[in-house]
């Protein structure tokens, strides 16, 4: 990041166009603005969705800063990660592509493992190391990303094929799937098949396959749902939460609740009563309802807005790396681009209503150690995926 | 702004609609949930505004006081101090071993005990302590220690303590009145509560304050009829007489003959009412009011005034009453010792059986029901407070000859002490009875008439004698006023017959005679230290207690100021029962 900020020219977003000066290395002003302003909001909205609740639970040992501190603390570690994520040349993540998914293959496997993996709430996801948390399933997501498209690049010549393209990347999908699904994690699975079906598609799966293998993918969802009661309450639930407003549409409906408080420009920050311990999960998955009681419409446009430029931004990156005949850049570009918007896209659509809930954080925002460390290490790696471009179009060497 | 510009140097390996496709997909999921967004929070607004104001907007109370009970001299009886109770959600409270040691001793009670009330974690509210001095909370509130909640509230005390107990009643641990004149004038006395709209968090705490709903209306102050003074010396004269006769129970109530307030009200056993821990029943009994009786010779005085006011005897008039015997029936009449022929003052004053049941059999028992009805035998006194009961008097038609004379002189009927006190005011009056009331009175009070006025005064001179040296009972005496008065000692009625050795010792009187101001009745149960009898164990209290009571009101002596004169040990006259 520091080659970046040396003598480059400060630009408003979506500096990197054509015409650069020559013979300067830099990274993409935007994506790091855009990345740490989202950051910024995310550390101040969750101090301020989550100081009632510390204040007042003995889990937290009453300590109203609770929160502020270990977000801060990983925005640290996810700043110094993503540093250390930049420095890595895109040709050392493809070689280490495979083994870091199958380093996360095995985080899985240890997660289940009681003694080992952590529960609350009745779902296995978290490895305690000292006083942090890992998630191993927010890693899973940019190690299946890696693999993806490494497999995708790998097999080029056979992505066509059903046999040979597909049906090894889908064996060890389903497989991820199934140990995701064994926590539960159903939000990480969802996003994870996605980035690995999305990633396939970008790089020339086979596109009737690929509708055929969506509407499957749709119908088994349809089974699962209709196979387990804990999941299908949370549809009910989010189908119409005042029907059970004090039950099973309880945090769907006081979401809402804070969404019609904000109004056009809020209650004003520190002001929601929904965080008030109305709302379970106000730091959490619920953050953009906090986020739209107390800054109001304006504020949860601007962050759509932030988040849309983001994704739209990794795949033109992606783009101008795939121009560049980088296509394992471009792949994991654009399944950045995957990541940030499909969970980003569900966590919106559940804090309005307009999705099943399911335990999914809000992009660069909600709190979590590991999901904030790894938004950052993926930024990182599309800021590095960028560099590598603008060198290359410089003739230089990545 | 999805697509960006065609260059020339995008030559393409991968298929470019997907990525496009791609983009075009997430801006419609962007777009989408702007627009829901919009929806949700400039145009669906109110409904949800509205949900949200339903489940945080509460109306909370303001309390009101609860209106003060004073004496007639505005001395406070009863009065509620603001006190807090102490409340917990066990699951958050504060785990550390010294602020919970600390808050134990501040309630004043064992750890252990604290941690049993904080044991059980799924509770969302446990009390831990109730009514704690205002000084005590504000220094558990200074401990700062979380899950530990406050409630106002107002708890009602008694100065008087025992003293007026009976009286006063109390009220339960939410303010409203449980007994005695708390429960009375309950609808008087209780504050209403007022509102005011909050919007609270979920753990109830007030975030915001919108508007006031009902502004609080304390309760209205409410002076009694009760003198403090006399309602102590009373209390403590009664006390006296049960302890010193080891009897069970007692009652003594003072009237005011011209205004038929009622100045001092006592029961024993009595109870605390600023801690009412181990109350039981017979502590809580109001025996003035609720318990009735066979008043026995009390009585006596109605029936030999009827006798008068039907004209049938005068004062002077002879009743034989030798041999202390009267057969009627199967059934056999007597007196405590053979009189032979005694004026009719003489039967009064010394209280014989024979002669009022002689007199009674020659009234008709229709005339005999009326006039006791009159004087409120068998009805419900018009008094406001909680459980007056109205004693039995079976009508006449059902009356047999031995009924009518054992009722004559007191038995086969009952009546209440307040009953006895009331109809007494007959012969303090000009014959009529008033109403009792427990309400200070703007003036006197209007009666009905019962008999002339001639014949209570007759009554009334019978009854000095009878509460004289010659009477039954000289001990009612007392200096520098003249006295009237009537004993009663009956046996009491165990199952179906009467119990050899129990017995109720009562003395009903009224002083001074020249001008009646007083009424009081003093009822002894089970008196079982030797003596039993009315004019041994209820008189010497009455002599006390109006006494000290017509001193304490300024009334005017009417006797001279010297030693009562009581007849030698042994050489009274002995009551017949």
């Amino acid at each position: 990041m520091r080659d970046g900020l040396v003598g480059s020219a400060r630009r408003p977003f979506g500096g990197a166009r054509a015409a650069e000066p020559a013979g300067f290395a830099e990274i993409d002003e935007g994506v790091l603005w855009v990345g740490v302003v989202l950051l910024l909001i995310g550390l101040v909205m969750v101090y301020s969705a989550s100081v009632a609740f510390a204040e007042g639970s003995k889990f937290t040992g009453n300590r109203a800063h609770f929160f502020l501190v270990r977000h801060a603390l990983s925005l640290a570690l996810g700043f110094l990660a993503a540093y250390v994520a930049f420095r890595i040349p895109m040709a050392t993540w493809q070689r280490f592509a495979l083994p870091l998914f199958l380093v996360g293959v095995v985080l899985l496997v240890l997660v289940l493992i009681p003694g080992i993996g952590k529960s609350v709430n009745g779902a296995r996801r978290w490895i305690p190391l000292g006083i942090i948390n890992m998630q191993p399933s927010e890693l899973m997501k940019l190690f299946a990303l890696l693999y993806a498209a490494d497999y995708t690049v790998r097999k080029a010549a056979v992505m066509h094929s059903f046999k040979q393209g597909f049906l090894p990347m889908a064996g060890a999908m389903i497989f991820v799937g199934w140990l995701l699904l064994r926590e539960p994690d159903m939000g990480a699975f969802v996003v994870i098949v996605a980035i690995a079906i999305g990633v396939l598609f970008l790089g020339g799966m086979n596109a009737r396959l690929f509708f055929g293998l969506l509407v499957l993918l749709l119908a088994s969802f349809a089974l699962l749902i209709a196979f387990s009661d804990y999941r299908r309450q949370r549809i009910i639930g989010f189908m119409d939460p005042w029907s059970d407003a004090f039950g099973k549409g309880y945090q769907l409906s006081h979401a809402l609740i804070a969404f019609g408080r904000g109004e056009w420009f809020g209650v004003g920050l520190g002001a929601s009563v929904e965080k008030l311990f109305y709302l379970p999960e106000a730091h959490t998955d619920f953050l953009l309802a906090v986020i739209a009681e107390e800054l109001g419409l304006v504020g949860v446009l601007a962050i759509i807005f932030m988040f849309f430029w983001l994704v739209r931004r990794a795949i033109q990156i992606g783009r101008q790396a795939l121009a560049l005949e980088r296509t394992f850049a471009a792949l994991v570009a654009q399944g950045i681009a995957l990541w940030l918007g499909v969970q980003t896209l569900i966590n919106m659509g559940v804090n309005m209503g307009i999705l099943p809930t399911k335990g999914l954080t809000l992009p660069l925002m909600s709190f979590g150690g590991t999901g904030i460390l790894m938004n950052c290490v993926a930024l990182a790696v599309l800021l590095r995926v960028d560099y590598e471009n603008r060198r290359l179009m410089r003739g230089l060497k990545t | 702004m999805m697509i960006s510009a065609p260059s020339p140097l995008l030559q393409l390996r991968l298929p470019l609609w997907r990525s496009r496709m791609m983009l075009a997909i997430v801006f419609i999921g962007f777009g989408a949930l702007a627009v829901r967004a919009a929806y949700l929070q400039v145009w669906h607004n109110d409904f949800l505004q509205q949900k949200g104001e339903s489940r945080y907007s509460r109306t909370i109370e303001i309390s009101a006081h609860r209106g003060k009970i004073t004496d007639r001299n505005g001395e406070i009886l009863a009065s509620s101090t603001p006190v807090r109770s102490i409340w917990a959600i066990p699951d958050d409270v504060d785990r550390s071993v010294e602020k919970r040691r600390e808050l134990a001793r501040l309630l004043d009670m064992p750890l252990a005990e604290l941690e049993k009330k904080l044991a059980d974690e799924d509770r969302e509210f446990v009390y831990l302590k109730r009514q704690l001095p205002p000084e005590q909370a504000d220094r558990v509130a200074q401990l700062r220690m979380s899950g530990i909640f406050q409630q106002r509230e107002y708890r009602r005390y008694y100065p008087a303590g025992e003293v007026a107990a009976h009286v006063l009643g109390f009220t339960g641990i939410d303010e409203t009145g449980q007994e005695g004149i708390e429960l009375a004038f309950q609808a008087e006395l209780a504050g209403h509560a007022g509102s005011r709209q909050v919007i609270k968090d979920r753990r109830g705490n007030v975030i915001e304050d919108v508007a006031s709903v009902r502004v609080p209306r304390d309760g209205r102050d409410l002076a009694l009829s009760i003198d403090s003074k006399i309602q102590y010396l009373a209390y403590r004269e009664l006390k006296n007489a049960v302890e010193t006769h080891r009897a069970k129970a007692g009652g003594i109530v003072v009237m005011d003959v011209i205004t038929g307030e009622v100045l001092a009200l006592a029961n024993l056993p009595v109870f605390n009412p600023n801690n009412r821990a181990h109350l039981t029943g017979a502590q809580l009994r109001n025996r003035v009011l609720t318990d009735t009786f066979e008043p026995g010779s009390t009585m006596k005085p109605f029936t030999v005034a009827l006798a008068m006011e039907l004209g049938m005897v005068k004062p002077t008039s002879m009743v034989q009453t030798a041999p202390g015997k009267l057969t009627i029936g199967s059934a056999t009449i007597s007196d405590a010792h053979p009189h032979g022929a005694l004026s009719v003052t003489e039967v009064i004053q010394k209280s014989s059986n024979v002669g009022t049941a002689k007199l009674a059999l020659a009234i008709d028992r229709q005339d005999m029901w009326d006039m006791l009805n009159r004087a409120g035998f068998g009805v419900v006194p018009r008094v406001q407070f909680p459980g007056a009961v109205a004693g039995r008097l079976r009508p006449s038609k059902g009356w047999r000859p031995i009924e009518q004379a054992t009722m004559s002189y007191g038995y086969g009927l009952s009546a209440s002490l307040l009953q006895l006190a009331r109809a007494y005011t007959v012969f303090g009056r000009d014959g009529d009875v008033i109403d009792a009331t427990f309400v200070k009175a703007a003036g006197p009070a209007f009666g009905s008439q019962v008999v002339h006025p001639e014949v209570a005064y007759a009554m009334r001179q019978m009854l000095e004698l009878a509460a004289g040296p010659g009477g039954t009972a000289p001990r009612a005496q007392t200096m520098g006023y003249r006295v009237a008065g009537k004993t009663g000692t009956a046996h009491k009625q165990e199952g179906k017959g009467y119990a050899e050795r129990k017995y109720r010792a009562s003395f009903v009187g009224f002083a001074p005679v020249s001008a009646p101001r007083l009424v009081v009745a003093v009822m002894i149960d089970e008196p079982s230290a030797g003596r039993y009898f009315g004019g041994d164990v209820a008189a010497p209290v009455f002599s006390t207690v109006v006494g000290g009571a017509l001193r304490i009101l300024g009334v005017a002596p009417d006797a001279p100021m010297r030693p009562v004169v009581l007849p030698a040990e042994g050489a009274g006259v002995e009551e017949s029962i």
